[in-house]
């Protein structure tokens, strides 16, 4: 008799559990919002929700959705208006002139003025903290209001490349907190967030351009990369950018994989100051060993594109193809440079790598195994990415890291500037006077020929100095539930989440 | 009463105990929280009137019995990345951890109770036998892997729960407490096993006893005896392993909260202290801390209702 | 031998034995170099050459667990060493001499003991920084207390027996008594919360380890491949299976040494 009482009971936990369980996932409650996406994301969006403030690749791709600049790169990376309505260039780029379009609101209802854009421009290139806000802005002499509807930015020297960094977002003059009030005018506004939870914008009714197609999106951390299947197929998240080719055959029929490049210079990034890696010779002598193709065998199939220097082939002009083969694959070469090098035994060292990152987190994985046909001993320390931004990127405390490095825009200092010797971003410490003087000469020529020749330049002693061991443009898988459609790739590191819309035949 | 009052003095001094310890555990670690907040290209004066105003360059013991004095006005300071108050980053995520760790503890006392009287109940038999094996097996699987287990069964081939899908409270608490369920039983799992074989050795143990020889031959039935008198008894054991095991649960909740990507305490006290994060990571110490002593005291005083002999030492 | 008799006994040791002739032929030989990866045999199935199957490098799942017991297990001795020996002193001290030294130690060790070791780690480690030394440092640490308690009480029970007595009347030192007299008495209990200590041991570097904080990758660890392996569970549960059903053998081979000593 008891033990059927047990059962009993143990019987109605069990329908009490499930109905609790399967409550949960009756439908939506009513409301304002008909469609909503959740999308996952490897990182906290914490670095700043600050648009000028903020380095994060990570954070950027997001808030590209909530802030806009003057003009904005489309998604064919070519720049266009925005909250200019047109701009005209003057004096071979050192007077740029923008004439605002009417209308335009912030997130709050309040107007964009010329006085917005004034207060953002000068707060980029304020330099009462050390450097200002965004580097390049100390090439800016002044800002002026000609009048309401019109701006206009002279430089200090002619520079016909710098409309690209007039996509540094408009905020309103009248924000005191905009690290944790962010008011812009993109096609999305801030709702909530959550720390190492999720991150929730909704869409702004009142944009000025091509309104987004769903209402309310959903960024939840995933931090811990291994969860990232389960949570797609488990219906958790609907869309994951970046999944590893890996994880895209772990998926089921529900899902649509994209595939792209993810636009970066994936590469082990070595402390160029610092011991062993300050001798040329041992630097190359890794370039030798690494072997870019078995990584891409391993860890995506041999999909990806092979680099060998700091540009990626979505810049077109600038890449230069013959820079792959520099260093074909020859640990024995590699070892006469250890030799040479005074490293005859080889030598370990300390790899740190973020370990939200699966990709990069593989890739280092392979290297190590690489590094030891020469005996070189790379020990792996994975961090969190946040204590990767202040303690290798800021701090630039660390041997060596693998990590992708993004392009703001489509132009060559994007991703060229961070190596001249004394920049701010140039966290591997590469120190190179004819790097300092081909890149001087690019910014100060305005003939686009010319300039090209210098950036070209730039990117071979990158490859020659072996400043880093180049590895790929990394494919970029993108995981879409097939309720959605819309996803479009840019040639940029930039998520645009206005595109998205709900299937057809989904209500 | 006076046992009351003693044991509750003895929990304040505990508690000073740990505050004080955890203080000066992140006190003398080097790092400037200064420079942490403000970052190294900081201007000296700019980080010497951070740190006056942080209260940094007061004596230790200032600095501690103003600490104290924060956190009982429910101010944890403010964490150094994310620069927002301690208490609005972990006051939302406490609630999460604590219903996985309470849910648990309901499991484990629901679950064991009835096996354990079972097994006691049919010692020697069939039922008793497989219960006995299952259970020291139970108690050697970590938390973590049956997580992984009840994630790869019940969420991706059975589809009972979505995994990774957590709903948090705020929005609908139905499905965030429907969610936690199979988390729970991870964390429940190796406890519950330890807990059926401590009360079925108990009972065992209290039925040969003399008083439930004179209950049996007052003419009262197997049952009565059972219900009225041993069990009562074999309780305290039990109620000792609970409290002990909470401590254990909870660390087992901020693991397993990793399995099912459930964004509580453990998420953030993991970035923390990757990113060194110490006011964020003390004030979670001293939350979990304060919750196993409190809850400790509760079981002395359990004792003392379950079993009146007991009495201070 | 009184132990012939005692199931849990033996059952524990027979687990624990042939969980040690896998450690060690994992610490001279694996059929495979564990972190060796091979392109063409990325998650590979259970095959003759592959007895586990294969992880998502091509590594070979049964070497690297052959290598990540031995990691776990090292760890597991690394630690518990740790906490004996501290334990030992601090417990032998405390019990033995009593006093307001120990009321002070004992309040602290109180709340040490309520602590989770695991969580006491991963405070220990955010003072330390992360790695497998700093990890064995850490939950050594935190088993101090548990081992500190039970010596204590060991000696509040003995110092005061005849054997003790007639040693101080014979002139024997303090010293002399704690260690030569009266720890030698306590090995019986002390051998249980050792095995205990192993037990635990192994399942804190397993969580650590599951967190990302322990073992580093390529190494293997039974914890590392757990965490790793959930991206694989449907393809291949097989990646998940065998290090959780090594870890659990070794926990219970250690958990039923503990039970057998103990009723022995």
């Amino acid at each position: 008799m008891k033990t059927k009482a047990i059962r009993r009971f143990l019987l109605t936990l069990v329908y009490t559990a499930l109905t609790i369980a399967l409550g949960g996932c009756a439908g939506d409650k009513a409301g304002e919002i008909t469609s909503r996406i959740s999308i996952g994301i490897p990182q906290d969006i914490e670095d700043s929700l600050d648009p000028h403030k903020a380095v994060a690749a990570g954070t950027e791709e997001i808030l590209f959705n909530l802030y806009e600049g003057l003009v904005k790169p489309d998604s064919e990376g070519n720049l266009v208006d925005a909250l200019a309505e047109s701009h005209t260039v003057e004096e071979d780029g050192k007077v740029y002139t923008f004439r605002l379009r009417n209308g335009v609101k912030f997130h709050d209802g309040s107007l964009v003025t010329a006085e917005d854009v004034k207060y953002s421009l000068d707060r980029c290139a304020d330099t009462s903290n050390g450097d200002p806000l965004v580097p390049a802005f100390s090439a800016i002499e002044s800002v002026e209001i000609v009048d309401a509807d019109t701006v206009r930015v002279t430089l200090k020297a002619p520079d016909n490349e710098f409309l690209a960094y007039m996509d540094a977002a408009i905020i309103p003059a009248s924000n005191a907190a905009p690290e944790t009030n962010p008011i812009g005018t993109g096609p999305y506004k801030y709702v909530s967030r959550s720390p190492q939870e999720n991150f929730v914008i909704e869409k702004f009714d009142d944009y000025w351009g091509t309104p987004a197609n769903i209402d309310e999106i959903t960024l939840k951390v995933i931090a811990n990369s291994d969860t990232i299947v389960t949570s797609l197929n488990g219906g958790a998240v609907d869309m994951f950018v970046r999944v590893s080719q890996a994880m895209t055959e772990q998926l089921s029929d529900d899902y649509n994989v994209l595939e792209g490049t993810m636009n970066l210079v994936q590469a082990m990034y070595l402390n160029n100051a610092r011991a062993p890696f300050d001798d040329v010779r041992v630097r190359q002598a890794l370039c030798y060993a690494v072997d870019v193709q078995e990584i891409m065998d391993i860890i995506s199939d041999g999909k990806g594109t092979k680099l060998g220097s700091s540009m990626f082939p979505a810049f077109g002009k600038y890449y230069m193809e013959e820079l792959n083969d520099l260093y074909p694959t020859d640990p024995d070469r590699a070892k006469e440079l250890l030799a040479e090098a005074g490293y005859p035994d080889g030598f370990s060292f300390k790899l740190t790598v973020p370990s939200n990152y699966q990709q990069h987190v593989d890739t280092a994985q392979v290297i190590a195994e690489q590094l030891k046909r020469i005996g070189v001993t790379a020990d792996i320390e994975l961090i969190e990415w946040e204590s990767w931004l202040s303690q290798v990127y800021a701090d630039r405390d660390f041997d060596a890291t693998v990590v992708g490095l993004d392009a703001s825009s489509l132009t060559a200092p994007a991703l060229l500037s961070r190596f001249v010797s004394d920049a701010g971003k140039n966290f591997v410490n590469f120190s190179s006077e004819a790097y300092d003087a081909a890149y001087a000469g690019a910014s100060s020529t305005t003939d686009d020929a010319e300039k090209t020749e210098y950036y070209k330049e730039c990117e071979r002693i990158l490859a020659e100095e072996a400043a880093n061991v180049y590895i790929q443009d990394l494919p970029c898988f993108v995981a879409l539930n097939k309720k959605y459609t819309g996803y479009e790739f840019y040639p940029l590191y930039v998520q645009d989440l206005a595109k998205l819309k709900l299937a057809d035949g989904q209500e | 009463m006076k046992y009351f009052t003693k044991k509750l003095a003895g929990l304040l001094v505990t508690l000073l105990v740990v505050s004080f310890l955890v203080f000066i555990a992140f006190a003398v670690i080097p790092g400037d929280p200064a420079t942490a907040m403000l970052g190294t290209e900081a201007t000296e004066a700019r980080l010497e009137a951070l740190r006056e105003e942080l209260g940094l360059n007061a004596p230790l013991m200032v600095r501690y019995l103003r600490w104290i004095r924060d956190i009982l006005q429910g101010d944890f300071g403010r964490s150094y990345r994310y620069n927002m108050p301690v208490m609005s980053m972990i006051g939302d995520k406490l609630p999460v951890t604590l219903t996985l760790t309470a849910i648990s503890f309901a499991l484990i006392v629901l679950i064991s109770i009835p096996l354990g009287v079972a097994c006691a109940r049919y010692a020697g038999g069939v039922l008793d036998h497989v219960i006995v094996v299952a259970d020291q097996i139970i108690m050697a699987v970590p938390p973590f892997f049956s997580g992984i287990l009840i994630t790869l069964v019940f969420g991706l081939l059975l589809h009972l729960f979505v995994p990774g899908g957590y709903v948090s409270w705020q929005q609908d608490w139905l499905s965030f407490l429907g969610y936690m369920i199979f988390p729970s039983i991870a964390v429940a799992l190796p406890k519950s096993a330890m807990a059926v074989k401590l009360l079925r050795t108990a009972i065992l143990s209290e039925t040969k006893l003399d008083y439930v020889r004179t209950a049996y031959s007052r003419g009262n039935g197997t049952k009565a005896v059972l219900y009225r008198h041993v069990l009562r008894n074999a309780l305290i054991p039990v109620i000792t392993f609970l409290g002990m095991a909470l401590a254990d649960m909870v660390a087992g909740s901020i693991i397993v909260e990793q399995v099912f990507n459930i964004p509580g305490l453990g998420r953030i006290l993991l970035t923390s202290i990757s990113n060194r994060d110490y006011p964020v990571v003390q004030a979670i110490i001293v939350c979990i801390a304060f919750l196993v002593i409190v809850v400790n005291f509760l079981v002395d005083l359990l004792y003392k209702a379950v079993d009146p002999r007991i009495t201070l030492e | 031998m009184k132990y012939k008799k005692n199931r849990n006994f033996v059952t524990g040791a027979a687990l624990t034995g042939v969980m040690l002739l896998f450690v060690l032929i994992g610490a001279v030989w694996t059929p495979y170099d564990p972190e060796a990866m091979d392109r063409t045999a990325k998650l590979a199935g259970v095959s003759f050459s592959h007895l586990m199957g294969c992880d998502n490098f091509g590594r070979d799942i049964f070497s690297r667990v052959l290598k990540g017991s031995g990691t776990t297990l090292l760890t597991a001795v690394g630690t518990v060493g740790i906490g004996t020996l501290c334990g030992v002193i601090v417990g032998a001290f405390t019990g033995y001499f009593g006093g307001a030294v120990d009321e002070i130690f004992m309040r602290i060790n109180d709340v040490l003991f309520a602590f989770p070791s695991i969580l006491l780690g991963l405070v220990v480690i955010s003072l330390l920084g992360s790695g497998n030394f700093n990890v064995v440092i850490a939950l050594g640490i935190a088993f101090i207390p548990s081992f500190a308690r039970i010596v204590r009480s060991e000696f509040i029970r003995c110092k005061n027996m005849d054997y003790v007595r007639s040693a101080r009347l014979a002139g024997a030192g303090h010293l002399r008594i704690m260690f030569v007299h009266i720890l030698p008495n306590t090995v019986t209990v002390l051998l249980s919360s050792v095995m205990i200590g192993f037990n635990n041991a192994v399942l804190a570097e397993a969580g650590m380890s599951y967190l990302g904080i322990g073992t580093q990758p390529p190494h293997a660890s039974l914890g590392r491949m757990l965490s790793d392996a959930q991206t694989y569970l449907l393809s291949s549960p097989g990646y998940a299976l065998f290090p959780g059903i090594v870890l659990i053998w070794m926990v219970l081979g250690f958990s039923l040494l503990a039970e057998g000593l103990k009723e022995g």
